[in-house]
């Protein structure tokens, strides 16, 4: 018996030794350049290597009511032979996933979301492959030149192409702020207030509007929105601190704490997000909807998910159209295994013809110039006139190389202020002393 | 055979005799698992407490350096995370009180006979079963100012005048994300108090009964002794949970708002791992919270141990 159990010992030693001699499973990839064949080969001759595989991570919107991009994919696995492995999740799932990732400068993804707030940390700590590389000559020549800087690097060159034009947008229910008296949208923000305190005062809505100021990512968003609108900066090229010292930035702040104050914004806004917040204009409960997605109005007028259907119009922001945009573009991360093949996904799911598709189906704003005018969808979107003139004068989000920390102070800050706990410019000082160790730092 | 043969015969004797015996036999057949778990669990122990000695920024690699107790001491001077930490001693004591109050109750009335018992006790553990998400995706919805089944509820039975919006108000937040933490951890303890109730013997109380004991001394004198052990181990893993389980709750229904009122320890870790992605700074976060932790640990495991000590 003792004898068996000497050979069993014996034999499991040597099992462990052998598995102990087995090849590493993974190797940390390091970041690959293209090589000059590579950069050299035209694109459209590129044949795809027989059935390449790629993975693409990006988030579901709210906007996203329909289902547009699962059969686009389809139909670009169809087209070209590469099958792609599409993750979707809402954006925060998405940025965890991705950000630890690229940092680390792991290999998993092919084409990654690339947020406008990411662009100059990314830039900087080169996480992402330049698309000059792969795009042809004069590639981003039609498309919204905004569009096209936003995601520049300070070097000149392109790393990402949109493909969520997420410019936000004033709404207004024409229907209610006529029962209220007025026929016109307001022209400032001060005659927001006046027409936001008639129809309540007539019994006409609940609030003037529903914001979306919850403690959480995106309420820097909105304290971008209301900088831009009253005129404001955050902060210099150099990342030197502009939002504590700067006037304008403490006006529209002041502003949206005087809106909760005077009952003209829903103080259950300071809970909510955007879904719930969109979903109380859409039931009618409020006038006006600031920052509103593109995709909003087709929302609006679909009488499934919208009790004010044909009520809803767009105007200008009340700022002479200054507003914020939010686009989010595909990248190619740079130790991707298959950046062929991910160029031409991302050329395909932002082409002109997948703009248009996505377009008709759920409202999403082209990023190409021609499509503004383009007779079906301006037939389809006659408001888009109306987004066009504005697009001149929006902006995106700081792009810090701290703007994380910007968010995780600003957001506990901003909401203090918001919930009446301390004023404006203590808000602003705190944030600088929070963050003063990123001050000039680009 | 010369003496160094001999002594060689020896040493191969003893060596054989020393593997062949029981106790490395048996830890030769555990050995598979001990290392399973020493690549799984104390590999990425020791990597992630060796990372919290040091800066390590992933969006700013050139300012990484071994620094120490660096973190640790930083973090005592942190407004954010001491806030953290009271919220999240806040959010677990008071949890578990409830949780083990409700608990033991619940098990009392479900320990005895009644027609449906049997139904009554799967549906009691439902809460617990519901993914975490869900739960607090349901709260959410039930605390809502404009449309929420609580403001519902209130104004109807007359106790409010008007809607409230409960999650601005960091008391009233702070006190309904207990509440969805108890109805969803109370089956829990309920659980494991039914269970160390079903191995009391009737017996004891046949006697207790006997010589005239109430229903509360029976409770007093049988019941809790015998089911204070569990009760402690419940408390303890309810206290830990407290602290490092809550993040779905408080991240979709408050965000750890209003104001970070309700950002729980978790929430924080999150924020500085993979939002300002400073890993280092992450890694001393739990690990500081890990080790306050140990004081309470300590206290309830040497109390459920000189309880059964002494009974």
């Amino acid at each position: 018996m003792k004898t068996i159990k000497y050979y069993l010992f014996t034999l499991l030693i040597l099992a462990l030794l052998l598995s102990a001699c087995a090849p590493q499973a993974t190797e940390t990839s390091q970041p690959v350049a293209p090589t000059e064949a590579e950069i050299d080969q035209p694109v459209a001759e590129t044949e795809a290597p027989e059935a390449e595989t790629i993975t693409v991570i990006f988030p579901k919107h709210e906007a996203e009511w329909a289902d547009v991009y699962e059969p686009r994919i389809k139909q670009f696995e169809a087209e070209t032979g590469i099958k792609v492995v599409l993750i979707q999740s809402d954006w925060d799932s998405v940025a965890d996933k991705i950000i630890p990732e690229m940092a680390s400068g792991g290999s998993a993804y092919d084409v990654v979301e690339f947020d406008n707030g990411w662009v100059n940390e990314w830039c900087g700590a080169g996480w992402t492959t330049p698309l000059n590389d792969y795009m042809p000559e004069g590639y981003t020549d039609g498309m919204i030149p905004g569009l096209v800087d936003l995601f520049t690097c300070p070097d000149g060159t392109l790393h990402g192409v949109v493909w969520n034009n997420d410019t936000r947008f004033f709404y207004y229910n024409a229907a209610k702020l006529s029962e209220a008296g007025f026929e016109a949208p307001p022209a400032t923000w001060d005659e927001l207030v006046t027409q936001s305190q008639a129809a309540v005062d007539a019994g006409v809505v609940e609030y003037g509007m529903d914001p979306y100021w919850n403690q959480e990512w995106s309420l820097m968003n909105e304290f971008h929105f209301w900088t831009y609108v009253f005129g404001g900066e955050v902060a210099d090229k150099q990342g030197c601190f502009l939002f504590n010292e700067d006037p304008n930035t403490l006006a529209g702040l002041e502003f949206a704490i005087n809106l909760l104050n005077n009952g003209i914004a829903n103080p259950a806004g300071l809970t909510y997000d955007q879904a719930t917040a969109q979903n109380l204009f859409l039931s009618g409960n409020s006038l006006f909807f600031p920052q509103g997605i593109s995709g909003l109005m087709a929302l609006a007028n679909d009488e499934s998910a919208s009790s004010v259907a044909g009520e809803i119009k767009i105007g200008l922001v009340p700022s002479g159209g200054k507003s914020l945009t939010l686009p989010e573009a595909f990248a190619i991360p740079a130790n991707s295994q298959h950046k062929e093949a991910a160029w031409k996904f991302i050329e395909y799911m932002t082409s002109i013809e997948s703009n248009v598709v996505i377009a008709k189906q759920i409202g999403l704003l082209p990023i190409w110039v021609d499509l503004y005018t383009d007779p079906e969808l301006t037939a389809l979107y006659p408001h888009w006139a109306g987004f066009y003139a504005q697009l001149d004068n929006v902006r995106g989000l700081s792009t810090l190389t701290w703007y994380g920390d910007f968010v995780d102070i600003g957001q506990a800050e901003i909401h203090k202020a918001l919930a009446g706990e301390q004023t404006a410019q203590q808000a602003l000082d705190n944030m600088a002393a929070g963050l003063s160790e990123f001050k000039c730092v680009p | 055979m010369n003496s160094s043969g001999v002594l060689r015969l020896s040493l191969l004797e003893r060596t054989k005799k020393l593997f062949v015996s029981e106790n490395w036999f048996g830890f030769s057949l555990v050995m598979p698992a001990l290392i399973a778990v020493f690549i799984i669990v104390f590999l990425p122990f020791v990597d992630s407490l060796w990372l919290s000695f040091q800066r390590h920024d992933l969006t700013r690699p050139q300012n990484d350096a071994f620094i120490g107790l660096g973190n640790y001491i930083n973090l005592l001077g942190d407004d954010r995370y001491l806030g953290s930490l009271r919220a999240s001693a806040v959010f677990s004591l008071v949890s578990v009180v409830f949780e083990v109050v409700l608990g033991v109750g619940i098990a009392l009335v479900l320990n005895r006979k009644f027609i449906g018992q049997g139904f009554v006790r799967g549906l009691m553990i439902l809460p617990w079963a519901m993914p975490a998400v869900v739960n607090a995706a349901m709260w959410k919805w039930i605390y809502n100012a404009d449309y929420g089944a609580l403001n519902a509820l209130m104004t109807q039975l007359g106790i409010l005048d008007e809607y409230q919006v409960w999650l601005a108000n960091p008391v009233a937040a702070m006190a309904l994300l207990i509440l969805a933490n108890v109805w969803k951890e109370t089956p829990f303890t309920t659980i494991l108090v039914l269970a160390a109730l079903q191995g009391i013997p009737d017996t004891l109380y046949e006697a207790a009964r006997v010589d005239g004991a109430s229903a509360w001394h029976q409770f007093l004198y049988i019941t809790f002794p015998l089911i204070l052990p569990v009760v402690m181990v419940t408390m303890l893993l309810q206290t830990i949970w407290g602290f490092h389980h809550p993040f779905e709750l408080a991240y979709i229904i408050t965000g750890g708002g209003p104001y970070s009122s309700t950002e729980l320890i978790p929430l924080r870790i999150y924020a500085q791992t993979f939002r300002s992605l400073r890993f280092g700074y992450g890694a001393a976060v739990a690990y500081l919270t890990s080790l306050l932790l140990l004081i309470p640990a300590i206290f309830y495991i040497r109390t459920a141990y000189k309880k059964i000590v002494e009974y």
